[in-house]
């Protein structure tokens, strides 16, 4: 069953057909063919980083131990040998993305790629591969190549100029999502009362030209990390906003600027940078080319007279899967409220929550195997299994540590022909904290399961403030 | 940017604030901190050198002239430089470091492989007189350095540590050497060995000294320009990397595999101490940490002067500064409290007291692998650069 929802606006009265009025609309193409080509050419450059720093090799072939996201540890590792070939397979891909040839294949063979690379190692996790591997998923079900591609041009019966408005919608929803989850992550103690880890971060940058010397005063951190957060948590507002869209834009290439030339953040601000690109009008593109050309540019005016068909059971179908899919973006960030405590410190519901530069977090572990039946112990440092960058991020997260110490009980237990008991002696240091147990010590994580549940063998977050640092400058000035 | 606005509007108002005083330029304390760390490890080095000589005479002079009076002086020479280079293992920076380190010039392995070891690589070269081959001072390094001198030195058994695959006991070249021939071509292997060792220590000296490469100039410029130290903070990085040996080879390697808490299948594993003729694992150990005290509190005596802990209180963290310093006071004590000279008599008669120093190193490195480095802001060992975020 359809109905008309009238000519691209709002003819019908029923809140209903009003929607799908909305959701269809047509918009021009041109942004998201825009968007297309730069995701695209990122994904390219990722690639291309990848293969020219060696972390292929020191990233995927080297571990010797692979951490699964949980549920996922049926997928496959490949043979190292192959692993530039996948790494040089994702960069094809984005010129093919970028250029729009074979774009239905090619964009969910990049989703696939891009995923699995991710699903290799979850100590690899980063928030923006996470941010690309959902922007993919979406355009997926975006046809960008009805122009300024490849596609278009040689079978021009794909071409179109509009595409329905939920494409940019979906887009949009998903970077405001990245942005306004990562302000509220800041809404912590530590960031707003304490500036950390920004004070940390920023001390140790006092060799930078010019502003050098001014990073390890204290307001500077302050300003820096309520800055920050006011920004990640109202830009989308002004980027939503006509009137101010251009300034607001002008702020974030400014603030990605500053965090890319102090962090190193590699390929974040630039798809950052990207992302934001969706806030803008469909046309912008068109604009920006006539203005480069000083040709007159009055817009790109709607179609009219076009009746909208809200569609039938399969757009219904669609449509709910939208709102399924914006829901669990909404709550996955969400979640760790279920387990309360400082999810900082026991990191359950950390990841694909945006809670992005948030923590400076470092810990020593060794665990401490015990044969049940000899009673004999063995004291395993981690990098017997892991790489030092792995080992790292291991340190500080607790299903890593439950993971490791599940795969020394069985190695254990293999050469032993005895059940043993693994236990963690785990301390961590967060935001310069001074370094407390993070697990519970006689606990046999043997015998503890993975799972979403809450885990109670994660001790209670350390009470204290996190460090303080002074500007050491000002410290000898004054005759330390 | 409303919000912006109204916090940047509340930031100017009229009130007097108490601030701290602006920089004012003076000396930065983690520049201060590398700069002594670099005269530290140049004054280790130049040390070093007349010990390297002494040796180098020493082990010509057994060559030469074989008696008791002459092996007991190799002997004596030998714990001399290894109590100078066992201090300097924790300063493996620049021209000691390994070649993937900034600056790196290898010589450290040169000199001092462990825990890389081949006793039968080295036996080997006795039975083919490799060591007389004009190209030997770029042979495999497990046959070089003070590992070889150590047995060459002290190790007076006739048995082999090769297995039965090896060449010389497959063809039998090891037994038919005589006692007297075996001795005499370790005595000549020793001299070769400790004059390639005294070459090395030179080239250390000559790497870090102003009117030679002057690494200790690179490493106190760390900053813009500096095209090893393009900034103070891979500069700390690298003292920090170093930092880490009490890790890797003194937790790690000198004492858990010996304990039997890993790589041992046994109750004890002596024979994976670090020190397997001259029984001085014991005070490698102690000379370790202090090492480890001259860059952590400073190179002075009593370990007066710059060190990370003044950049930790000079930043407010005082709390970690006397965290670490006692770790090590505490280390250091369960080493003096084992009674026995070496920790292979301490294994077999008090294994106890030389866990106590495990725990204790444990602890030290507890603190450098998460309170130190986080304060710092420091990447531990093989760090990679990447997205992070």
């Amino acid at each position: 069953m359809t109905e008309s929802a009238g000519g691209g606006g709002l003819a019908s009265p029923r809140p209903w057909a009003r929607l799908w009025a909305w959701l269809l609309a047509p918009r021009d193409i041109a942004a998201l063919a825009a968007f297309r080509v730069a995701l695209g050419l990122l994904i390219t450059v990722s690639a291309a980083r990848f293969l020219a720093y060696g972390w292929v090799g020191v990233l995927f072939a080297q571990p010797k131990f692979r951490f699964t996201y949980w549920g996922f540890g049926w997928v496959p590792a490949i043979p190292a040998a192959w692993l530039p070939a996948l790494f040089v397979a994702l960069g094809v891909l984005g010129v093919l993305l970028m250029v729009g040839l074979f774009y239905r294949v090619t964009v969910v063979l990049l989703f696939a790629v891009f995923a699995y690379v991710q699903l290799l190692d979850v100590t690899n996790y980063l928030n923006h591969y996470y941010l690309v591997s959902l922007l993919l998923a979406l355009l997926c079900f975006v046809p960008a190549h009805r122009a300024f591609s490849v596609d278009a041009w040689w079978r021009p019966a794909l071409r179109r100029d509009t595409l329905p408005a939920w494409c940019t919608l979906l887009l949009r929803f998903q970077v405001a999502v990245v942005y306004v989850f990562a302000g509220l992550a800041k809404l912590t103690s530590d960031w707003l009362v304490h500036a950390q880890p920004l004070n940390i971060w920023l001390a140790a940058r006092t060799g930078l030209p010019w502003v050098g010397p001014l990073l390890e005063e204290r307001w500077v951190a302050y300003a820096a990390a309520w800055g920050g957060m006011l920004f990640d948590s109202t830009i989308v507002l002004f980027l939503l906003w006509r009137r101010t869209r251009p300034f607001a834009y002008v702020v974030v290439l400014g603030f990605h600027a500053v965090t890319f030339a102090l962090f190193p953040i590699g390929m974040f601000p630039f798809i950052m940078v990207t992302g934001a690109l969706v806030f803008f009008d469909p046309s912008w593109p068109r604009a920006l080319w006539a203005r480069v050309r000083r040709l007159p540019w009055h817009g790109v005016a709607p179609p009219s007279g076009v009746a909208v068909e809200v569609p039938g059971w399969k757009g219904r179908v669609a449509l709910g899967a939208a709102v399924f899919y914006a829901l669990l973006q909404v709550l996955l960030p969400l979640r760790t409220h279920a387990y309360g405590g400082n999810v900082l410190w026991h990191e359950q519901g950390m990841r694909f929550s945006w809670r992005v530069m948030t923590r400076e977090k470092n810990g020593s572990a060794t665990f401490v195997v015990r044969d049940s039946v000899t009673g004999r112990q063995w004291h395993v440092p981690p990098g017997q299994y892991l790489t030092r960058l792995q080992e790292r991020e291991m340190a500080v997260q607790p299903d890593l540590i439950l993971q490791l110490a599940h795969r020394i009980a069985r190695d254990f237990e293999a050469t032993t022909h005895h059940p043993v008991e693994v236990r963690a002696d785990v301390r961590v240091s967060l935001n310069g904290r001074l370094s407390e147990p993070l697990v519970d010590p006689t606990v046999d994580l043997a015998r503890q399961e993975d799972g979403l549940g809450p885990k109670p063998w994660i001790l209670p977050a350390p009470v204290s403030p996190p460090v303080h640092l002074r500007p050491t400058r000002a410290a000898q000035a004054r005759g330390r | 940017m409303a919000l912006t606005a109204l916090l940047c509007a509340a930031c100017s108002d009229n009130k007097p604030k108490p601030v701290d005083p602006p920089p004012t330029g003076g000396t930065d304390v983690r520049a201060e901190l590398l700069s002594a760390a670099g005269a530290c490890m140049l004054t280790t080095a130049r040390d070093f050198l007349p010990k390297a000589t002494a040796l180098q005479a020493a082990t010509v002079a057994l060559r030469d002239a074989p008696d008791a009076a002459t092996v007991a002086a190799a002997r004596a020479a030998y714990h001399e430089a290894m109590d100078v280079w066992q201090v300097a293992e924790v300063m493996q920076v620049g021209p000691a470091a390994p070649r993937s380190n900034p600056g790196g010039g290898e010589l450290r392995d040169n000199i001092y492989s462990f825990p890389l070891s081949n006793r039968c690589s080295v036996e080997e070269q006795l039975v083919s007189k490799g060591y007389e081959s004009a190209s030997f001072s770029s042979s495999l390094v497990t046959r070089r350095g003070f590992l070889a001198l150590e047995y060459l030195l002290f190790y007076e058994g006739a048995e082999t540590a090769c297995g039965p695959n090896s060449p010389i006991v497959a063809q039998g070249t090891w037994a038919a050497l005589s006692a007297d021939e075996r001795a005499s071509r370790k005595r000549a292997y020793a001299a070769v060995v400790a004059a390639d060792v005294h070459t090395r220590a030179q080239a250390l000296v000559d790497a870090w000294v102003p009117e030679g490469g002057n690494f200790q100039k690179t490493l106190a410029t760390a900053g813009p320009g500096n095209a090893v130290f393009p900034s103070t903070q891979v500069a700390l990085n690298t003292l920090s990397d170093a930092l880490f040996y009490v890790e890797r080879e003194g937790k790690d390697q000198k004492l858990a595999r010996p304990l039997a808490l890993r790589d041992c299948a046994s109750d004890t594993c002596p024979e994976l101490l670090e020190s397997q003729f001259a029984g001085r694992s014991k005070q490698n150990l102690r000379l370790n940490l202090v090492g480890f005290r001259r860059i952590v509190e400073g190179c002075g005596a009593d370990y007066a002067g710059p060190g990370f802990d003044d950049v930790l209180v000079a930043a407010g963290a005082e709390a970690v500064a006397t965290r670490l310093r006692q770790q090590v006071v505490e280390a250091e004590a369960a080493l003096a409290a084992v009674e026995e000279a070496d920790l292979k008599e301490a294994l077999a008669q008090d294994k106890p007291s030389v866990q106590r120093v495990y725990d204790d190193f444990k602890g030290i490195t507890d603190v450098l692998k998460t309170d130190f480095i986080t304060t710092l802001d420091l990447e531990p060992p093989a760090g990679l650069e990447g997205d992070n975020d």
